[in-house]
């Protein structure tokens, strides 16, 4: 099963993968090949990837996603987000020091435009932390 | 035959003006490089996207989304992105004769228009036409330009289209095919996934299922598709600015090379021929003096 994964700034995965688990706007699902074909929105969250068949969880790929859409066939999965960053580039110190900005941003946001732009850093950070996270963990 | 000193002077100043835009030449290759960058790395996306509107477009659920909407087309909006600078060679030239070619051809059929700028030429130009109702010019977009611009040109256009004012927009721009191709476009981006070539469209099966529902995903995507195209369309018209900048930059290096060349010709040939006239001088006095 062949995935791309396409963003604003580039393709960053285009590969043969065995497994794919993505957050949706429905919940989370898993995509295995011979899938029906489905279109669905993906949610901000972590993308995990699994290449090979009887891989280890271990093993997962993770990416940190915003919002965009997934398209599935059979043999093939499109995602398309704004922007994606791989596990292992998120710096975690830089994303927690990211978070606490947003947070103070949030906390001193004096209309709503501000407040708004705040919340969305804040998920986009919670997001990247997350699977920054998750990476880290699976290493050891 | 001009004096020396004359020469000189205009050598002088050939010189100059030859470093200056040698000086330009090299910013607009480095500013290109990045801009090629740029659009290249979005051109998957758009591609992807284009070809999801196309297939979403003959979804059947589709029809009745305000993005949608096919209507016979009496009022057009047409974005045209040129440059703040000039000295780019044909860059806005081009942009702007087929800017006004679509006008003629919407007088023609009788289509009214409204028009978007971006760009201080683009701006120039239509402020010497009449016939268009212009809605709002943009100027100083960074190379890469971020939320705020892109929805605010967006954001306008959609409420222009989903209210009925118009029934189809386009943008004009020049897009990018590599460092010594570019060519002026039209491209339509509402109704989305108007204008997209049959060729465009995988062969997805009709019967994909949409979660949650095909409502939900187009709502979702369609506004983000759509704008991928803009920023598509403003990052092409940078890289093809810069590329057009560039090459006419290094024809002016080139064609000032020429002329100091052909001035330091004529030059030494002034300063060798009055050598001689002041030799034949000095003989002719001194052969008057023997005699």
């Amino acid at each position: 099963m062949h995935l791309q994964l396409i963003t604003l700034s580039g393709v960053s995965v285009d590969k043969d993968i065995y497994e794919l688990m993505a957050p949706t706007a429905a919940g989370d699902i898993a995509v295995f090949p011979g899938h029906e074909p489905l279109v669905t929105l993906a949610a901000p969250g972590a993308l995990a990837v699994r290449a090979n068949k009887g891989d280890k969880d271990e093993a997962l790929d993770y990416f940190a996603i915003s919002g965009g859409v997934i398209e599935i066939k059979p043999d093939s999965i499109r995602v398309l987000v704004d922007e994606a960053d791989q596990g292992d580039d998120i710096v975690e110190a830089e994303s927690k020091a990211a978070l606490e900005r947003a947070l103070k941003l949030r906390d001193e946001a004096k209309d709503q435009v501000e407040l708004e732009k705040a919340h969305q850093l804040i998920d986009r950070h919670t997001v990247r932390l997350r699977v920054a996270e998750l990476t880290r963990r699976r290493r050891r | 035959m001009p004096s020396t000193q004359a020469l000189k002077g205009r050598i002088r100043s050939v010189k100059s003006t030859k470093q200056i835009t040698k000086a330009m030449q090299l910013v607009a290759a480095s500013k290109m490089r990045r801009a090629q960058e740029a659009t290249k790395a979005s051109a998957p996306y758009t591609a992807a996207a284009r070809e999801l509107l196309a297939n979403l477009s003959r979804h059947t659920s589709v029809k009745g989304h305000p993005l949608f909407t096919q209507r016979a087309v009496k009022n057009r909006l047409l974005v045209v992105i040129a440059s703040d600078k000039g000295l780019a060679g044909a860059f806005n030239s081009n942009l702007t004769r087929l800017y006004a070619n679509e006008l003629i051809a919407d007088d023609k059929s009788g289509v009214k228009n409204t028009t978007i700028t971006v760009g201080r030429k683009a701006a120039h130009f239509v402020a010497r036409i009449k016939d268009t109702d212009v809605r709002g010019s943009y100027q100083d977009l960074p190379d890469h330009p971020d939320g705020s611009e892109l929805y605010a040109i967006l954001d306008t256009a959609r409420d222009l289209f989903t209210s009925g004012e118009v029934d189809a927009v386009d943008i004009i721009y020049t897009e990018y095919i590599s460092s010594v191709v570019q060519r002026a476009t039209v491209q339509r981006v509402l109704p989305a996934g108007d204008g997209v070539l049959e060729s465009d469209a995988s062969p997805t099966p009709q019967d994909a299922t949409y979660e949650p529902s095909a409502e939900e995903v187009l709502d979702g995507v369609a506004y983000r598709l759509v704008s991928a195209q803009l920023y598509q369309a403003l990052l092409d018209s940078r890289a093809s600015e810069y590329s057009m900048r560039m090459m006419a930059m290094k024809n002016a290096t080139d064609n000032a090379t020429d002329l100091i060349d052909d001035l330091t010709l004529e030059m030494n040939k002034a300063r060798q021929s009055a050598i001689t006239q002041e030799l034949a001088e000095i003989s002719g006095g001194v052969e008057a003096m023997h005699e």
